[in-house]
Order: structure tokens, then C-alpha cells, then sequence
């Protein structure tokens, strides 16, 4: 009989129900949306934040510094990276947060008119197959993604063409009166090249001055094979915290459980840390410029969608409850009714409650669907990516109507069974 | 009593005596209403508050001595600084290099104002202090390495003009290390002091080879104000820093857009969930339309008294949302930017309008299709 | 002449004849009761008498205008103008007062005045109530204030539904004490009840069965 009332109540209030089902769809789906977005805003701003570029700088130990501040070239003395163990970086703990990476080897040319330039080695669009056997195209393409070719186009040391092809500064460009398609002699150390002029770029900083060329052959040019002075890597972080801080002045000061958390946390410290576990004899850096304001926007931005999200889910739960509250005792007449031919206030309230909680089933479902729909929307539109499917909402979203709704109910019920059956009967 | 009067009366009565109804009916407009004021001042706010945090990457504009000989000074600086609205200029800092030696290693020294880069480059890590007196000096984590120095160790900073003979002695200043700076970039293979320093150790003023200033601006306007100081300010050439300029206006872009699909979208659902709850208010008052029917009203008389009620409740649920919605927008931006946000006087009206519009809307169709119904089937003894 | 005549009425839903060609004549002053049993179409007869209801088929003059031919618009207008009705469930606007709720007769009609509703909550005992919300007043002071509404702008007919149907004996004969107020004011006075203890007092039953009238017949005791 029980199930048969809750059924009539269903099929003959079709439009009432249809309308708390609804207002619940509602509460549920800005719920659902807006904690989708949340929990995957960090994740979205951090792929963003990647145009700034490197967020940690590799170099060895013995600084290849000496070279920009003696102007002392190649020698003994100077220290390098070994180019081959470069995949190992693919290989560390929070490998998959390594976005990009790129060697860089400086050389200096002498042109023509007798001017020496930097002479920049790199990988512009370097296709690399890590020893975990994954493959990642990689290069300052990624990593300059602020630069503007103002001529010509990208190198690309995959294409067949690009035997001596390199880049110039704009500046540089400029200044020597070169333009795409140009050919550059120029004298290193080792004898003189010939270059083609690939493309001319415009980045804002000192490298509108120098040239840039695939890393196989600034190796060639100086004698060094094999090495590089500087790796950049751009890498997912998590914000610092003091756990963070403390580890980066030195790790061993930490006991052997803070150490875990750190080093299986995607911290800028722990990540240099895990790059120089696999790189001989380097010293990796967190690039604070990028690194800090990195950290910096990605919690403010967490803070603020969190708080927008808390907003707009006490909004969708004052709606729900309201509305509950509203036809729960609209039905004064009917409850009275089944107070007087004999309903215990108990079978009374699991009445209201079971067919307002199943109303809200039916709601709650429609309005995760409808949420994500809308979490996607945003994610298209905004990150042109996919908002992730965050199992939690599930539990979270089904709590939220689970509690709304039977707090919305409490106000009206408490009403019905305080409600004299005579009353309700009698019109008053 | 006029009729007007009596209007006024049944509609505040209707308001004050269903007090609990209509209580919940203003809750679910002020909450509509606190969103919307709410979410709109954040997202006018959000560039702004957004740009700030964006400072932390250094600066995005730097001048630079429009050629050789240029005469490019303080004073030349200060004019440029000029162009930019003091709200919008974060920081400027001078910068002049001069190799010196310290511990017969040749170092490459910068003059600057420690103030000015600790305000436009907020990423530098300094171990030790700031240097705050005249003969403290700040040392690049890098030299201080080579060099085998810490923080409080003291030091001779020798200076020789370019091109004088090796012999020479130059001239020497002695300093202390405040503090080693750690940065992650080439900054570290400086050594800092400020201006009035390296001019005393080099006997002249000479020109700066480079200022930053952080700007918190949008890129357009801040190619605007580089082509100001470029064509106002004699002996300097200004540029954008690209990797920071256009970076930041990528992500800021994307930011704001997120802020206001979200808005959207919360907006759109908290108007639908207030004209749901708005429609249930009036719906379950059928019995009360039919009534005034059967005493005589006619339809329009009673759309009126409803929407006369609505527009009430949307008013007030208005005024009262728009203040919250402030509230709610200030306490954002306290916890999560740390400063307060300006009122928006405009923002009042419009939010009232759009709750008077929504609940009018919400009232309107339950009213109308009220009215419709036969008197006599909603006052059969039900 | 007659104020109020029915002529060959009918109403048919779907298949069931509420009404199966009545006609009724109700003179001015007159005090009629119309009685029968649940589904003889007391109910139908009141809506049509009313102006809430058309009928099938048949006229209805009310003041010589044939009522079952006017819109729904001029049926308000005509309801408001010459008819006060008086409901089993009272039917009050439960935020307003007792005044208040007399107003609003006056409000539709034409100009809202207190002093007159006072005056008409006077008449009916309740003077001393009119600034109580309906929920604070009993049973029979709320079909008080139900007549008192009815009266205020002076209708041509009071179409009184069950009136005492949810009242108790005291109250009832309150109630009906006011209708033979009314009645000798000269008040055309139409009872729908099926109450024999109401029907009896008044001037004249008419027994409706199965859509037809089956008695139409002056009370002996009227007056009594």
C-alpha cells in the first residue's frame, strides 16, 4: 500500500514532482559542474602557465657559468651535461609532470663584418623515445611559446632539408640585413660553416640577438659531441609549502616520513632533486621567476573557484530546500486526511520523506548529467580540453541532495505532525 | 480609502502576515540576487586582482639606452615612469653594470635601487637582508659559490676604467655581504650594490645600461606606453618583455573567460532555480486566485495584486542580494587576494532590475494560468 | 417581474446530465431553498446561477438578460455587480482581516471604504472582530464575516452554498437568524443545502433529483 501511495503520488502530481525533480536537477547540476571545474582548475591554469616557459634550469655542477663570466671558451676546465642521459628525465618519479625539456649548448661565431654572436645550440622540435619507452616530441617550439617568427618558419631537425638550417634574432636579423632563405658564413673555433636561414623569430630578450641552431651541429662547430651546458625544463607543480621549503635548503634534514610526502609530492624542490638523482654531476634549479608566481596564481585561482563554488552551492541548496519545503506543506489537506483515517505521524513522515528523496533521485541523476555537460562546456570553451570526470563529485553531489533535501523536508514535516487532523478538514 | 491604497494594503499584508512563505520567497530571491551581484563584482574585479598576482613575474617592460651615447639617467627613468599611472607602475628598477674584481675575479657589478627590484621582481630569494646602508652589498648565489663567501663576511670591490693599464690599482671600496640572492637565472652571477655606491667606486655617475618596471597592465596599453616614453623621453628605447607581456595576457584571458562562463552558468541556474521557487509560491495560491475570482476580479486585477507582490519581493530580495552580494565579493577577494575591491554603485539598480524582472517573469505565467481555471472547480470545498 | 428565471436548462459532462431541462422562476425578495441529495445537481444549478458556469443548452435571465450567452469577462463583471456568494468553506483571504476581506468585495466592485465594512461587519455581531485575521476567529464568526463580504455591495441575489455546513448549532442559527434579517430587508436570498433544517426555514424548497426538479413548494411554516 505504502509503495502504491508513493506510485499514485508520482503518476497523479506529475507536474508538482516534474518540478521539485527539476529544481533539483538544477541544484545538482550547478553542484556537479561547478565542483568538476574546481577539482580540475589547478590542473587546467598550471597547462596554462606553461608559456611561461622553463620552470627549472639543469647545469652542471661545475658551472658552465665561468664561461659567461671569463669569457673563457671550451677548455678543459669547463663542465657539460652528457646529451645521452637526457631521457632519463622522462624516467624520475613525477615523470608524467615533465611538460617539456630542452638542452642548450652556446658557442660563439664570428660573422662576416667581423661580429661575434652567440651561437645558441638546441632542439627546436626533437623527437625523443625515453628509455621507459615512451616518446615525446619536445624543443624550445614548446618552450618559446612567446616567440614570434616575424620570417620564414620553425626549424625542424626532423624534416629531411635542415642540414645547416638555423634561426636569427630579430635584432640580429636586422642588423646584418639577413632575411629567410639567406645564406650566413660564419667562423667558429673549428673552421668555417655555411648556414641557411630558416626563419627569423622576435622573443623580447637578449636572444633577438643571437642565432639559434639545431644542437647536433653547434656540437659539431665546438668540438664538444655529446654535451650540453644547460637543460630547461618545464615541469606540473605543486605550490611550495614550508614542508617544500625546508627540503629544498636540504633534504636530509627531513625525518624518513616527511621525505616520503616530499619526494611523492610534485614539489618544484623534490622534482629538481629526482632530475639530479638521474643526471651526473648537475645541479637542477627551480627558475624562481616562473616558479613562484606559478605557485602564487594557481592557489588564488583554487581559492576563488572554491569560493565560488561554495557560493553557488549553498544557492542551489537554499533552492532545493525551499522548494521542498513549499510542497511538502502545500499537501496540509492530504496529510490531515491520512492523520484521521489513522496514520501514525511516523508512516506519515516516511511517506513525505520516501517520495520526496525518490523525486530527488530522479533529479540528483538528471542534474549530474546536465552538470557535467555544463563542467565540459567550460572546458571546451575556456581550455579547449576536457574537463575531467572526478569520481568524487559522484558521492559528493549525491550527499549535498541527500542532506538538502531532507533539511528542507524538517521544517514541513515537523508542521504536518503537529497538524490536527479536525483542522485540516475542517478548511481552516 | 482610494483603491490604490487598498492595493498596497492586501499586497504588504499578503507579505508581513504569510511571513514564513514569503520569508522563504525573499531568501530564494536574495540568494539569486546575492549570486548575481556577487559573481559580477568578482568578474570585474578578477583582471585586475588577477594582474596583480601576475606582478610576481618581474618586469614587462624595460628601457633601454636608445643608442650609443645615449644619455640615459635616473632622471631619464623617473620622466618614463612618469607616463604610467602610479596604480598601475608595481615597480622600477635601474640597473647599471660595471665589471669590477673582487678577490681578483673579474665580477660583473649592477647599481641599483634595492627598493625599486624588490617591488618589480618579487621572485628573488634573498638569504641574509636586503642591503639597506651604503657598503652592503647583495652577492648572486653563483659568485658568492665561486667566491667562497657568506652573508656578513666582508670584501674589496676593485674598479679599473676600461682601457687603463693592468698595473693600475683602480680604486677600491670595501663592503659587507647582506645577503646571497638566489633566483634561478643569470641573476645569480651578479653582484649587487646600489647606484650611489658603484658611482663612488667608478668617480662617476654614468649612464644606466638597463630599468624594469613591472606594469600592471594589459598588453595593448602597455604597448601604448612604450610608444609614449619612446617618442617623450630623449635617449631611451622601450620594450616590451615578450615572454612575460604575452604570456600573461594568454592565461589572463583564459582566467577571466573561466570566471565568466562560471558566472554564466551560475547565473543562468540560480535565475531558473528563483523563478522555479517564485512559481511554487504562487502556484500553491490557486485557491485564493479562484476566490477573488468568484468575488468579482476580474484577470488583470489579479495579475496585478501577484505581480504587484512580486515585484515587491523582487525589490527587496534585490537590495537585500546586492549588499550581501558585495559582501560576499569583498570577503572573496580579502581571503583570497588580500585587498579589498571597490563598489560598484551601478551594480544596485541592475541587480534589483534583474530580480524584480526574474520574479516578475516567475509570477507572471503560474498567475496567468490561475487565472484561466474555472472559480468554481478551485472553491469546491477541496 | 421576475429577477430570476431559468428556461429549458441543461448541463452535460460528457455523458452524465447535471441538469436536464429545468426552469425555475425566482421573484425579488424572494427566499429560496434548493435542496437534494449529493449529485442532483444543486451544485451545477448554484455555478450556473452564479455566473461561474454556462449551461449546455437552455437561458438563463437574470434582470431579463439571458446570462448563458455573455463571455466569461462580462459573467465577472455581471457577477460582481449583482451577486454575493457564501461559501460552505468560508473562503477567506487568511492575511487579511476581517475587514480587510469585506474590503476587497468593495475593492472589485468599485471603491473600497472602511467605514461602510465596518458598518456591514456590524450588522452581522461582529464589530468588536474586524481587525482579526480569519485564523483568529471561530467557525461561525468567519461565515459571519463570509455574509457580511456577500452583502457589501448590495447584490441583487445571495447565493448562499452550504452555509451551515460546517457550523455548529448555535452558530447555524445565528446564521440563519441573519438570513431572515436579510430576507426581511428584502433581500432575494438562494440557499443550496441539503440540510432539511435549513430548507425548512426558508420561504419556499425547490428538491432537485437526478437533474430535475422534483418538488418546487411554499413552506407552511415560513414565518412561523
Amino acid at each position: 500500500m505504502f509503495f502504491r501511495m508513493i506510485r499514485g503520488a508520482f503518476v497523479r502530481q506529475k507536474g508538482k514532482m516534474a518540478m521539485i525533480a527539476l529544481t533539483i536537477a538544477l541544484g545538482a547540476s550547478l553542484a556537479t559542474a561547478m565542483l568538476n571545474v574546481m577539482l580540475d582548475v589547478g590542473d587546467k591554469v598550471n597547462q596554462e602557465l606553461k608559456t611561461y616557459g622553463a620552470n627549472i634550469t639543469v647545469v652542471p655542477k661545475q658551472d658552465a657559468v665561468l664561461e659567461d663570466l671569463y669569457e673563457i671558451e671550451g677548455g678543459d676546465t669547463a663542465a657539460y651535461l652528457r646529451e645521452g642521459e637526457l631521457g632519463r628525465i622522462k624516467t624520475i618519479f613525477w615523470a608524467f609532470n615533465i611538460v617539456d625539456f630542452s638542452p642548450f649548448l652556446t658557442a660563439s661565431a664570428e660573422l662576416d663584418g667581423g661580429e661575434t654572436v652567440p651561437l645558441v645550440g638546441t632542439w627546436f622540435h626533437h623527437h625523443l623515445e625515453t628509455p621507459a619507452g615512451e616518446a615525446l616530441d619536445t624543443g624550445v617550439q614548446n618552450l618559446r611559446s612567446w616567440w614570434d617568427i616575424t620570417e620564414g618558419e620553425w626549424l625542424d631537425e626532423q624534416a629531411p632539408q635542415s642540414g645547416n638550417a638555423v634561426m636569427l634574432g630579430a635584432s640580429l636579423a636586422q642588423r646584418i640585413g639577413a632575411a629567410a632563405g639567406d645564406t650566413l658564413r660564419i667562423r667558429t673555433r673549428n673552421g668555417t660553416e655555411k648556414l641557411t636561414v630558416l626563419g627569423v623569430y622576435e622573443g623580447g630578450g637578449e636572444e633577438d640577438d643571437q642565432i639559434y641552431a639545431p644542437l647536433h651541429l653547434v656540437q659539431r662547430l665546438s668540438g664538444l659531441e655529446g654535451k650540453v651546458s644547460r637543460v630547461e625544463v618545464s615541469a606540473l607543480t605543486t605550490p611550495d609549502n614550508e614542508l617544500a621549503e625546508k627540503a629544498a635548503k636540504d633534504p636530509s634534514s627531513l625525518t624518513a616520513s616527511q621525505y616520503e610526502t616530499w619526494y611523492c609530492t610534485a614539489y618544484v624542490s623534490s622534482i629538481c632533486y629526482q632530475i639530479q638523482e638521474v643526471i651526473t654531476d648537475s645541479i637542477a634549479s627551480p627558475v624562481r621567476q616562473v616558479a613562484d608566481s606559478e605557485g602564487a596564481i594557481l592557489e588564488k585561482t583554487e581559492l576563488l573557484m572554491i569560493l565560488i563554488t561554495i557560493l553557488s552551492l549553498a544557492g542551489s541548496a537554499l533552492g532545493i530546500s525551499n522548494l521542498v519545503t513549499a510542497s511538502v506543506m502545500e499537501r496540509g489537506a492530504e496529510i490531515g486526511l491520512l492523520k484521521a483515517i489513522g496514520a501514525q505521524d511516523g508512516a506519515v513522515t516516511a511517506l513525505v520523506l520516501s517520495e520526496v528523496l525518490l523525486t530527488g533521485l530522479f533529479g540528483a541523476v538528471a542534474g549530474y548529467f546536465a552538470g557535467f555537460g555544463f563542467a565540459q562546456i567550460i572546458g571546451q570553451t575556456v581550455f579547449g580540453s576536457a574537463i575531467d570526470m572526478k569520481p568524487m563529485v559522484i558521492p559528493l553531489v549525491a550527499a549535498l541532495v541527500t542532506v538538502v533535501t531532507l533539511a528542507g523536508s524538517v521544517p514541513a514535516v515537523g508542521m504536518l505532525v503537529r497538524l490536527h487532523p479536525a483542522e485540516v478538514l475542517h478548511g481552516r | 480609502m482610494t483603491k490604490r491604497k487598498l492595493f498596497f494594503r492586501m499586497i504588504t499584508a499578503s507579505l508581513i502576515r504569510r511571513r514564513s512563505r514569503m520569508l522563504a520567497a525573499l531568501l530564494a530571491v536574495a540568494v539569486g540576487a546575492t549570486i548575481l551581484s556577487g559573481l559580477v563584482t568578482i568578474y570585474y574585479d578578477v583582471p585586475r586582482q588577477m594582474g596583480a598576482q601576475f606582478r610576481g613575474y618581474g618586469a614587462n617592460l624595460i628601457l633601454l639606452p636608445s643608442g650609443e651615447g645615449a644619455d640615459f639617467d635616473l632622471d631619464a627613468m623617473r620622466r618614463a615612469a612618469d607616463v604610467i599611472p602610479a596604480s598601475e607602475l608595481v615597480g622600477a628598477a635601474p640597473f647599471r653594470y660595471e665589471t669590477v674584481s673582487i678577490h681578483n675575479q673579474p665580477v660583473v657589478a649592477a647599481g641599483t635601487e634595492f627598493a625599486g627590484v624588490q617591488a618589480a621582481s618579487p621572485y628573488w630569494h634573498v638569504s641574509g637582508t636586503w642591503p639597506d646602508a651604503s657598503g652592503e652589498l647583495l652577492l648572486g648565489q653563483e659568485t658568492a659559490r665561486l667566491l667562497g663567501l657568506k652573508p656578513g663576511e666582508t670584501l674589496s670591490v676593485v674598479f679599473r676604467p676600461e682601457g687603463s693599464d693592468a698595473a693600475s690599482r683602480g680604486t677600491e671600496l670595501v663592503m659587507t655581504v647582506s645577503g646571497i640572492l638566489e633566483t634561478g637565472g643569470s641573476e645569480e652571477e651578479y653582484a649587487y650594490l646600489s647606484l650611489e655606491d658603484l658611482a663612488s667606486l667608478t668617480g662617476e655617475d654614468g649612464t644606466l645600461s638597463v630599468a624594469e618596471f613591472s606594469v600592471s597592465a594589459a598588453q595593448d596599453r602597455l604597448r601604448n606606453y612604450a610608444e609614449t616614453i619612446q617618442t617623450n623621453v630623449q635617449g631611451v628605447s622601450a620594450r616590451l618583455v615578450k615572454r612575460v607581456a604575452q604570456s600573461e595576457s594568454t592565461v589572463l584571458t583564459k582566467l577571466q573567460a573561466l570566471v565568466f562562463l562560471v558566472t554564466a552558468v551560475v547565473l543562468v541556474l540560480t535565475m531558473i532555480c528563483v523563478a522555479t521557487t517564485m512559481t511554487a509560491v504562487v502556484t500553491e495560491r490557486r485557491k485564493e486566485i479562484g476566490l477573488r475570482k468568484a468575488l468579482g476580479a476580474s484577470d488583470s486585477s489579479i495579475v496585478w495584486e501577484f505581480m504587484g507582490e512580486g515585484l515587491l519581493l523582487g525589490c527587496a530580495g534585490g537590495a537585500l542580494g546586492a549588499g550581501l552580494g558585495f559582501a560576499f565579493a569583498q570577503a572573496v577577494s580579502v581571503n583570497v587576494f588580500n585587498s579589498s575591491i571597490a563598489f560598484q554603485p551601478l551594480l544596485l539598480p541592475l541587480t534589483v532590475l534583474v530580480s524584480v524582472v526574474v520574479t516578475g517573469c516567475a509570477c507572471l505565467l503560474p498567475v496567468r494560468s490561475a487565472t484561466e481555471v474555472d472559480p468554481a472547480l478551485v472553491l469546491k470545498g477541496e | 417581474m421576475s429577477l430570476l428565471e431559468l428556461k429549458d436548462v441543461s448541463k452535460i459532462y460528457g455523458t452524465l446530465k447535471a441538469l436536464d431541462s429545468v426552469s425555475l422562476t425566482v421573484d425579488n425578495g424572494e427566499w429560496v431553498a434548493i435542496m437534494g441529495p449529493s449529485g442532483s445537481g444543486k451544485s451545477t444549478m448554484m455555478n450556473i446561477i452564479g455566473c461561474m458556469d454556462k449551461p449546455t443548452s437552455g437561458q438563463v435571465l437574470l434582470d431579463g438578460r439571458d446570462i448563458a450567452r455573455e463571455s466569461a469577462k462580462n459573467l465577472t463583471r455581471i457577477r460582481r455587480d449583482k451577486i454575493g456568494l457564501i461559501f460552505q468553506q468560508f473562503h477567506l483571504v487568511n492575511y487579511l482581516t476581517a475587514v480587510e476581506n469585506v474590503m476587497t468585495a468593495q475593492y472589485y466592485h468599485s471603491m473600497p471604504d472602511e467605514k461602510e465594512a465596518l458598518e456591514a461587519l456590524d450588522r452581522v455581531g461582529l464589530a468588536d472582530r474586524a481587525r482579526h485575521l480569519p485564523s483568529q476567529l471561530s467557525g461561525g464568526e468567519q461565515q459571519r464575516v463570509c455574509i457580511a463580504r456577500a452583502l457589501i455591495n448590495y447584490p441583487e441575489i445571495v447565493l448562499a452554498d452550504e452555509p451551515t455546513g460546517n457550523l455548529d448549532e448555535a452558530n447555524e442559527n445565528i446564521v440563519l437568524d441573519l438570513f431572515r434579517q436579510l430576507h426581511r430587508d428584502g433581500t432575494t436570498l438562494i440557499v443550496v443545502t441539503h440540510d432539511p433544517e435549513v430548507g425548512e426555514v426558508a420561504q419556499r424548497t425547490v428538491t432537485l433529483e437526478h437533474g430535475v426538479i422534483r418538488r418546487d413548494a411554499k413552506n407552511e411554516r415560513f414565518g412561523a
